[in-house]
């Protein structure tokens, strides 16, 4: 079996990365394409072995379960193109977020009668072989289509089949996920710092902790409110600890942040069906991200970065 | 001793003392002959001659006539009390004292050396039964007291041992904890209110709500997380409201009633 992906960059490398790593795939029988050949990801790939190309139809030619790992409102433009030399043997299995399995095989059906078409919300931790996957299978994607997609991402984390329409609440809770941990890191890291440690160590102890935490919580048949509890001794450390956590609204702000991103999500499915977006527009706005995940920019940390219009201060007109 | 042949007395005879002998005689513990209530003026002690009971206006014969003695004064009417009934108090006696704030060290020190001495919190509900009392022993109190303490008062509700420490917790979480889950039934219902049902129907069911579900924290023994979440369809009702509720940092917010309680408790306690 080979894969592709047409999209060089953090997803298709952590997918690739971790596909090796667990041995279902060799780096050969993996393809990836981009035309920006400037992604840190890319030489990352190259190095792994997998094949790159700049040609999206030659990663559509060489697989048989081709990931579409491009940003949403990429995703219309990259069908179009690779449209017509999809063909019934492919599983095409979409990455994006908010993009429906009915708008990509509505726009696939153009060219193919029966587009086998899997849709997919995963994260970054895949990297790391402990991702959480979920997919839903299109009108004409068989059991076995599902099951093999389901093996592939099985061999980098947890993988589960789910209805199209929880796919949003998904992204909300574990596609977003590692970047709220990443944030709690950063802070319990701070925390240690502020009390003496020293800052890796820190972050060690820190990771550790969730870590443990996490696998404690998946090994056990108890609620992570027993768990919790069974941590608290009266009146000692941690229930003090708890109890500034519960007045900042700890639990609130996960809420607000999970319904938030799933919103977002929702948002930004809306809009692209409408697709309002002008090919040179995508262009534009694809590049200018680019530049503004360049470290030699600063930009402001409280400005949101938005695919749809270009409010960063310091970004050039091109 | 035989729960039958006890002879029961209360130094004070109000809401408090009244709710415990309530429990007692609703349980068949102690006949209600057995039982003799003293108070400065009739007033509280009309309901207790209804019930049966003997009363009379003397400390002292409640300590000649019976063997457990519940002290049920105010704190601070409670030394004068102590003064009073000291020469009548003896080594078969058991002593149980409801009064807030008053330490066992307290009560040891102005009653005669060795006297059995425990200390009891209860709260307002014993007084239809569904009471969480906690008690705590002095050093002169045993096993023996501790066990027959605790089978009468579970005729009252919830009575569990305790080390004396935890009295003042107990006060901050269940004594002033009452206070609390009006506090919550009255904001349900006024919610309710808000939505459309009427103020009288809506309490109702506000109060039933608490009661089934502390009903069945009590039987599941299940962790109220695992409650909550059963309630809890996803998309559901409850889920946002729930929602709300955190935003409003409640948790947080009950953690600091309880919290305020327990340090007034301490604070107001002597020594």
């Amino acid at each position: 079996m080979s894969v592709g992906f047409i999209g060089a960059g953090q997803l298709a490398f952590a997918l690739a990365r971790g596909f090796t790593a667990a041995g279902v795939l060799a780096a050969h029988k993996i393809t990836a394409s981009s035309p920006d050949t400037d992604l840190p990801t890319v030489s990352g790939l190259r190095k792994m072995g997998v094949n790159f190309t700049v040609s999206n139809k030659d990663t559509v030619k060489s697989s048989d379960v081709l990931f579409l790992a491009v940003k949403p409102p990429i995703i219309p433009f990259i069908l179009e193109e690779v449209g017509p030399d999809i063909e019934a043997r492919h599983i095409v299995v979409s990455c994006a977020a908010g993009v429906t399995i009915s708008s990509i095989e509505k726009k696939l059906s153009t060219f193919c009668p029966t587009p086998k078409v899997i849709r997919c919300m995963t994260n970054t931790p895949v990297i790391v072989r402990e991702g959480a996957t979920v997919y839903a299978t299109g009108t004409h994607a068989d059991v076995e289509d599902g099951k093999l997609v389901e093996q592939l991402m099985a061999s980098v984390g947890f993988c589960t089949e789910v209805e199209e329409d929880l796919i949003d609440a998904v992204t909300g809770l574990s596609g977003s996920g590692p970047a709220y941990a990443f944030t709690a890191l950063d802070a319990l890291a701070d925390g240690g710092v502020k009390m003496g440690l020293p800052r890796r160590l820190a972050v060690r102890l820190g990771a550790q902790a969730l870590l443990g935490a996490a696998k404690m919580l998946l090994e056990s048949e108890q609620h992570p409110g027993q768990l919790k509890d069974n941590v608290c001794s009266p009146g000692g450390a941690t229930i003090h600890a708890l109890h500034f956590l519960e007045s900042g609204g700890f639990r609130s702000l996960l809420i607000n942040a999970v319904e938030a991103s799933c919103i977002r999500t929702r948002e930004l499915q809306h809009l692209a069906d409408q697709e309002k977006i002008s090919p040179a527009a995508i262009k534009k706005t694809l590049l200018d991200k680019v530049k503004l995940e360049s470290p030699s920019l600063s930009v402001a940390s409280a400005s949101k970065v938005s695919l749809f219009t270009n409010k960063s201060p310091s970004s050039k007109n091109d | 001793m035989e729960a039958v042949e006890l002879r029961v007395g209360f130094v004070g005879a109000g809401r408090m003392a009244g709710g415990l002998a309530r429990g007692l005689l609703r349980a068949g513990k102690v006949p209600a002959s057995s039982i003799l209530a003293s108070a400065p003026s009739d007033k509280n002690l009309d309901a207790w001659r209804e019930s049966g009971c003997r009363t009379t206006h003397c400390n002292l014969e409640v300590l000649q006539e019976s063997t457990l003695v519940f002290l049920a004064t105010k704190p601070h009417i409670l030394p004068g009390v102590l003064q009073e009934i000291r020469p009548a108090v003896g080594s078969h006696h058991i002593v149980v004292s409801l009064v807030a704030g008053v330490t066992l060290q307290t009560l040891q020190r102005l009653l005669p050396a060795g006297t059995k001495v425990l200390r009891l919190m209860p709260n307002l509900p014993c007084v239809v039964q569904a009471g969480a009392m906690v008690f705590a022993r002095g050093s002169g109190a045993g096993d023996g007291e501790a066990a027959l303490l605790k089978s009468l008062l579970s005729s009252c509700g919830l009575c569990e041992e305790v080390p004396e420490s935890y009295i003042n917790i107990h006060t901050g979480l269940s004594g002033s904890g009452v206070a609390y889950v009006y506090l919550f039934a009255e904001a349900l219902a006024e919610g309710a209110v808000k939505m459309g049902m009427p103020g009288s129907l809506a309490s109702r069911i506000a109060a039933q709500t608490l009661l089934g579900a502390a009903k069945m924290m009590l039987e599941s023994g299940e962790h109220p997380a695992k409650l909550r979440g059963d309630v809890c369809t996803p998309g559901g009702t409850t889920i946002h409201a729930l929602h709300q509720l955190e935003k409003g940092a409640l948790r947080a917010t009950v953690m600091n009633a309880v919290e305020a309680a327990t340090n007034r408790a301490r604070d107001m306690a002597e020594d």
